[in-house]
């Protein structure tokens, strides 16, 4: 193809042509069979780099959801079938495979020192308290009450509800950040985070330092080390942070 | 296949391409120990088994979401097909020798054939073109980069300090010498065009 076919390529399909030169693209794309087997390559590369590049963001959050599913369900049916295999043994088989454990399991506590620091290292958050004594919101006990038994899915349904009424809530915002996190919402979260820590209530510095966990999630280290390195040392989360950074490096 | 109806499985494939987690679980719960007891019966383990099933759903995901994928056939004759295809093929990486995949179930004239057929394609497809693009010299990259993401040719062509007309035509040109070293390439015969 000559450089004018790939240019009236792209004046199709971004609907640039006028009536006639589009019947006359047509007709020609039935009579032309090097043309219009050009034209399909071409349109299907710019689809393809449309999804590849404009849905980068998206496509990420996909993998990291569908990676922490898949690790969860490969790692409870090794469990499954260690007990099954415990069951299944006798005796001396019993004692070894106890003591075994017993190894495995000084090697993993050993390990979350030494190894590479994972999310769940990290992400021990505390039990919440939204309402005060005597008051009655019974909204924000539901929260309350879903986010402290990590019913992550629920808390963020009930966090929305309370936001419909107190948008500039920036507490309850800092919450739906984590159920964000913890269901694998990496952009919303981010996002959110992101303009907590630039705004000036006192929950910046925390803000700062879940941001920092959520791309530890997401495995993105560079940009979790960088985060880490802007939180200040009068934060509360400043010894935690400079702890995960020493495992980082 | 565009005048069948679509199958009630069309759900599975919905929530991929909505990153619904309950749906993905789903997958895996109802669909997968098949897989995994397929790759361990043919000289796999576990760990073969859950990098295929991983693979499949993102080539899935991807299908769906350029070529609005829309199933006519049930969610799970399609999908351990395409596992158990991309299994043999990784074996067939591992041991360097030919493998001869299984036509009889591959062969028979269904839906999930056809389906699983497409998608084979498409995967290749995709495969090829990023080979290619990382072969594009670094002028297109970034102009291709710029123009996929930001979207507005007025602002690619601001943020890239050239003219309207000329990132235009850039666009054009690049994704043509992009279609052409495609045409060019030694498996470009495997993508059904």
């Amino acid at each position: 193809m000559e450089e004018q076919d790939y240019i009236l390529f792209e004046d199709y399909l971004s609907g640039n042509l006028d009536e006639n030169a589009t019947n006359a693209f047509e007709t020609r794309l039935e009579t032309d069979k090097a043309f219009k087997k050009s034209f399909s390559i071409y349109k299907d590369i710019s689809a393809h780099l449309d999804h590849e590049i404009g849905n980068e963001e998206k496509t990420m959050d996909f993998r990291a959801n569908l990676d922490s599913i898949s690790h969860n369900y490969f790692s409870k049916l090794n469990a499954q079938q260690e007990e099954v295999n415990v069951k299944k043994s006798s005796g001396f088989y019993k004692f070894a495979i106890a003591a075994s454990v017993v190894l495995l399991l000084g090697f993993f506590v050993f390990n979350q020192f030494s190894g590479d620091p994972s999310y769940s290292d990290f992400a021990n958050y505390d039990q919440i308290s939204l309402t005060v004594r005597g008051d009655n919101d019974a909204l924000l006990k539901e929260a309350e009450t879903a986010f402290n038994t990590k019913n992550y899915e629920e808390a963020e349904l009930l966090f929305n509800q309370i936001l419909e009424e107190d948008s500039g809530n920036t507490e309850i915002q800092l919450y739906k950040s984590i159920t964000l996190i913890e269901t694998n919402q990496f952009s919303e979260a981010d996002e959110l985070l992101k303009a907590i820590s630039e705004g000036n209530s006192i929950y910046k510095n925390k803000a700062m330092w879940y941001l920092a966990l959520s791309k530890l999630k997401q495995d993105n280290l560079e940009a979790c080390k960088n985060i880490l390195k802007n939180i200040s040392e009068d934060a509360e989360d400043y010894e935690q942070a400079q702890n995960l950074l020493n495992k980082l490096d | 296949m565009s005048n069948k109806k679509v199958h009630e499985d069309q759900k599975y494939i919905d929530g991929l391409v909505n990153n619904n987690s309950f749906i993905i679980q789903a997958i895996y719960d109802k669909f997968v120990p098949k897989v995994i007891n397929y790759v361990k019966q043919n000289s796999g383990d576990e760990e073969y088994a859950q990098d295929v099933v991983q693979d499949t759903i993102i080539t899935i995901y991807n299908q769906a979401i350029q070529k609005n994928l829309q199933l006519t056939c049930p969610f799970d004759a399609y999908f351990f097909l395409l596992c158990k295809r991309k299994w043999l093929n990784t074996l067939k990486k591992i041991n360097n020798k030919e493998v001869t995949i299984n036509e009889e179930v591959l062969s028979k004239d269904d839906d999930a054939a056809q389906f699983v057929f497409e998608t084979s394609i498409f995967e290749n497809k995709q495969n090829l073109f990023n080979q290619m693009f990382d072969q594009l010299g670094k002028a297109c990259k970034d102009l291709l980069n710029a123009t996929f993401k930001i979207k507005s040719m007025e602002e690619v062509a601001a943020s890239l300090n050239v003219s309207y007309a000329y990132a235009r035509k850039k666009k054009s040109l690049c994704i043509g010498q992009l279609t052409k070293m495609v045409q060019e390439s030694p498996t470009f015969n495997q993508l059904n065009y």
